[in-house]
């Protein structure tokens, strides 16, 4: 075939189309297939050199953190000087290249994400000794944001705080790991106000944010929580009132309940099934008579929230008015919230339980029984 | 015209349809190609960067998900698959066994295992499915998150699945199948991307599957990843890796899923039930429920998503035999018929987006199609060449072209998946992967296209085929 196609090598012009066309993507395709298996060879050899190293110096490290840091017990009383001395000893040879530098920083944050006090506060202190902020603050400078949000990563972890002129325009990133990232910084290092991009976040929180957020927002110590009605109160984006509705139970504030009942007039009935819930949540029996007023105007999920606070509430005010949702509603998910809320107010065996469980439909009795089940959970 | 330019012009006519088929193809999988690419470099990147499944972990504000496995005639390794589900690493979860009337000792074992007793359960029937026979819980409050139901035997998954649909409590649920063995961060991987959009629906989203043949498992958990040692199974580890790696998530990236697959998704409940649930009479169900949640939502002016992530969550035992993936491929191609047939409506019609745009009109030509396409170009061939009329070396560079094309793709694949994740520990595993292209061509998809020509022919002459029993081992203690 290839003595065949030898006169053609000096007119390609003088091949069929097709087979034009055939021979530039056979060449494209042995090229890429043989660049392909390049690209493993170099993959593997790279994981396997990387490997090798973190296997070599990981010990090491660990070694001396522990020598040095966790089992010194003389840190505890040290001055600044024996901080210095600490920090001798790691400043070997094996240690100077930029990637070991690297696993150092890595293996100082393992050590610092398990151990606090004392320890972690000199886990911190051999960071800045070592100047290992340098390569991190090098990370923040460069272009690419995943570098930018390791930095950020490795700040948080170490505690060393960041300009927040440095970190309030990233809060806002179009870039959402980035922008994420420098949400938690900024609530995590902020000297001044570590709440402060609430008022100025433009796009919603997503549902990832208000997870990460609400994981940082809780467990930080030293961190001063504001009284979040004033976003509920003032904040035009719903996420965030939605995510400060669930701060405020969390932190139980009861400082926050008038700006919620304010909330059951909004036009959004997801933000208003939210307010219902914390509600019920934060047991503001006030509200009771309000929401019976107001359930018949509702959509569904608001309703369902509706029978859920009162449930959540123990208000026997209004038990003929769940008992009617209960034996008369057509929705099975408003029935069956409705008999959640009658057990919750009344504990099996009570008069009411045992006349509904003669009374009622077949249906009814049977979702009453599920909800009396303690083997059920919902 | 006489007879023998009529014949000229036909066969000049085939030839160039087929080559445009056929170059349209090519470059279908080299956009894909380039798409995954991309597609898997953002998930790596922003995986590596924090501790993200920590957050998930503790997090109250994490939505909860049901787990629905429906098993039929399980007995022999129902203790130990459920055993493996309720190990998933999640706040808030349940899972659900559906025992669809099971001739053997499967429910007995359950009921014993896990000190089931019948209770009385609020079970509302969103979706028509057989009769339920029961639901049962247990006493014993270290399987509070286990609940049973035994229903009539409907013939179908979907008929089973259905029924633990009506039972979820959640507004999430993952399917999967109970011989299935997840990764323990199954859940938290699944429900990121749902926590991620900021904008659309997100009805579905699936992950990677692999073969189990030649894994190590201990206790339902994968401790060792192996590609099969031997060669059918292989053959159908480098389809899935090509199928969801470089397919599924170069379509991921343009929001143009055509399937989340049967052995692992999760869905939007509500989405889901009100589509109608799944399609007990569907040879291709996971496939049929997609589509028709996508015409919901697009119907309902739902702004929906479909994503893929390209880890690996899901190791499935796969037909080590001829007979028994004969009966699989031939199920798949039926499934494809008939999905096509009842949902030809939205073909090309731009009301429906990319599904009736993009996905639809793919899966008609690239999918259905190609079997059908090659098996008529193969009879042409043979034609041209009884009557000598064929060019052969043209004929065998064209051949060559495609071939050479079909190892790269496939390699490609290979590669993304290598790049991304190092699942296989020697250099030997990943060579033996490697070489796969270079037969799968000669070896392994003649098969295929004749098994689906087989399916077709079902589907057209109205067999009626019964679900197979895929005879598996199982993956009871370290198996080497």
């Amino acid at each position: 075939m290839v003595e065949w196609l030898l006169p053609y090598y000096k007119d390609i012009g003088g091949l069929p189309v097709v087979v034009q066309i055939a021979l530039v993507f056979i060449l494209l395709a042995i090229c890429f297939t043989l660049l392909a298996y390049f690209s493993i060879l170099r993959g593997r050899y790279r994981g396997y050199v990387r490997a090798k190293r973190q296997n070599r110096l990981n010990p090491i490290i660990d070694g001396l953190i522990v020598e040095h840091i966790v089992m010194n017990e003389a840190l505890n009383k040290a001055k600044a000087a024996e901080h210095e001395s600490v920090a001798m000893h790691f400043q070997l040879p094996e240690l100077e290249p930029k990637w070991a530098r690297q696993l150092l920083i890595d293996r100082i944050i393992d050590f610092r994400k398990n151990i606090r006090g004392t320890v972690g506060e000199a886990l911190r202190t051999l960071y800045l000794d070592l100047e290992l902020d340098r390569d991190t603050q090098r990370k923040l400078k460069s272009g690419s944001w995943n570098k930018k949000v390791q930095a950020l990563n490795e700040y948080v972890s170490m505690g060393v705080p960041v300009a927040d002129v440095t970190l309030l325009p990233l809060t806002n990133s179009r870039n959402r790991e980035l922008r994420s990232a420098a949400r938690h910084a900024y609530i995590k290092l902020s000297r001044n106000e570590p709440f402060k991009f609430f008022d100025v976040v433009s796009d919603n929180l997503l549902m990832w944010d208000q997870v990460e957020l609400f994981r940082i927002i809780t467990t930080t110590e030293k961190i001063v929580i504001p009284n979040f009605a004033r976003w509920i109160t003032y904040s035009t984006n719903k996420s965030v009132v939605s995510f400060c509705l669930k701060l405020v139970v969390h932190f139980n504030q009861t400082a926050a309940i008038p700006a919620i009942i304010k909330l059951l007039g909004t036009k959004d009935h997801y933000l208003r099934a939210d307010a219902i819930s914390a509600l019920g949540k934060l047991e503001v029996n006030e509200v009771e008579h309000d929401l019976v007023e107001m359930y018949n105007n509702q959509p569904l999920n608001c309703q369902i929230e509706i029978l859920k606070a009162l449930g959540r509430l123990k208000g026997k005010a209004h038990l003929d008015f769940v008992k009617k949702e209960f034996l008369h509603a057509s929705d099975f998910e408003v029935r069956k919230n409705a008999a959640r809320a009658i057990v919750n107010m009344y504990p099996s065996g009570s008069p009411v339980v045992e006349e509904l469980l003669v009374s009622a439909t077949e249906e009814n009795q049977l979702i009453l029984r599920h909800c009396m089940n303690p083997l059920i959970k919902h | 015209m006489d007879e023998r330019d009529i014949w000229d012009w036909t066969g000049v006519f085939f030839e160039s349809t087929i080559f445009i088929y056929g170059l349209v193809l090519l470059l279908v999988y080299a956009l894909l190609a380039i798409l995954s690419f991309y597609a898997i470099r953002k998930y790596t990147q922003s995986a590596s960067l924090s501790d993200q499944h920590h957050d998930l972990l503790a997090s109250p504000l994490a939505p909860g998900i049901t787990v629905l496995a429906p098993a039929y005639n399980e007995g022999l390794t129902i203790i130990q698959n459920v055993r493996s589900l309720m190990t998933l690493n999640y706040p808030e979860f349940e899972v659900i066994i559906v025992n669809d009337g099971s001739a053997d000792d499967t429910l007995e074992k359950l009921v014993e295992e896990f000190d089931l007793i019948k209770v009385d359960f609020a079970y509302n029937i969103r979706i028509i499915t057989q009769p339920v026979r029961g639901l049962y819980k247990s006493t014993n409050p270290a399987y509070s998150k286990l609940l049973i139901i035994d229903k009539v035997n409907g013939k179908s998954k979907a008929d089973a699945v259905n029924a633990g649909i009506n039972a979820a409590a959640y507004d999430y649920f993952v399917c999967t199948d109970v011989d299935c063995i997840l990764h323990t961060d199954t859940l938290l991987e699944l429900i990121k991307p749902v926590l991620q959009e900021p904008k659309k629906r997100m009805i579905a989203v699936g992950a990677t599957l692999r073969l189990a043949n030649s894994c190590e498992f201990d206790e339902g958990v994968m401790v060792r990843m192996r590609p099969p040692q031997q060669w059918l199974p292989r053959f159908q580890e480098v389809e899935y890796i090509r199928s969801f790696v470089l397919g599924k998530m170069g379509w991921s990236r343009i929001n143009s899923v055509p399937n989340v697959s049967g052995g692992l998704g999760l869905f939007d409940k509500e989405i889901a039930i009100r589509a109608g649930g799944y399609d007990s009479k569907s040879f291709g169900e996971d496939m049929e429920l997609m589509f028709r949640m996508c015409r919901f939502s697009k119907d309902n002016g739902i702004n929906y998503a479909i994503r893929y992530i390209p880890k690996t969550l899901c190791w499935t035992e796969g037909p080590a035999s001829i007979k028994i993936f004969k009966r699989q491929r031939t199920r798949w191609a039926k499934g494809l018929a008939q999905l096509m047939y009842a949902h030809f409506s939205m073909f090309l019609r731009p009301r429906y987006g990319r599904m009736g745009m993009v996905v639809l009109p793919y899966n008609f030509f690239f999918e259905l199609l190609a079997p059908i396409i090659e098996a008529v170009g193969v009879v042409f061939y043979v034609l041209m060449a009884i009557f000598g009329v064929i060019n052969w070396p043209f004929a065998l560079l064209l051949l060559v072209f495609v071939y050479t094309y079909a190892i790269m793709i496939t390699t490609l694949a290979i590669v993304w998946d290598q790049l991304a994740f190092r699942y296989y520990r020697t250099w030997r595993e990943v060579g033996q992967l490697c070489i796969m292209p270079f037969f799968e061509f000669l070896l392994y998809h003649p098969m295929i296209v004749v098994f689906s020509l087989v399916g077709y022919w079902d589907f057209l002459t109205g067999k009626k085929g019964a679900w197979g029993n895929m005879q598996r081992q199982g993956f009871g203690g370290v198996k080497k």
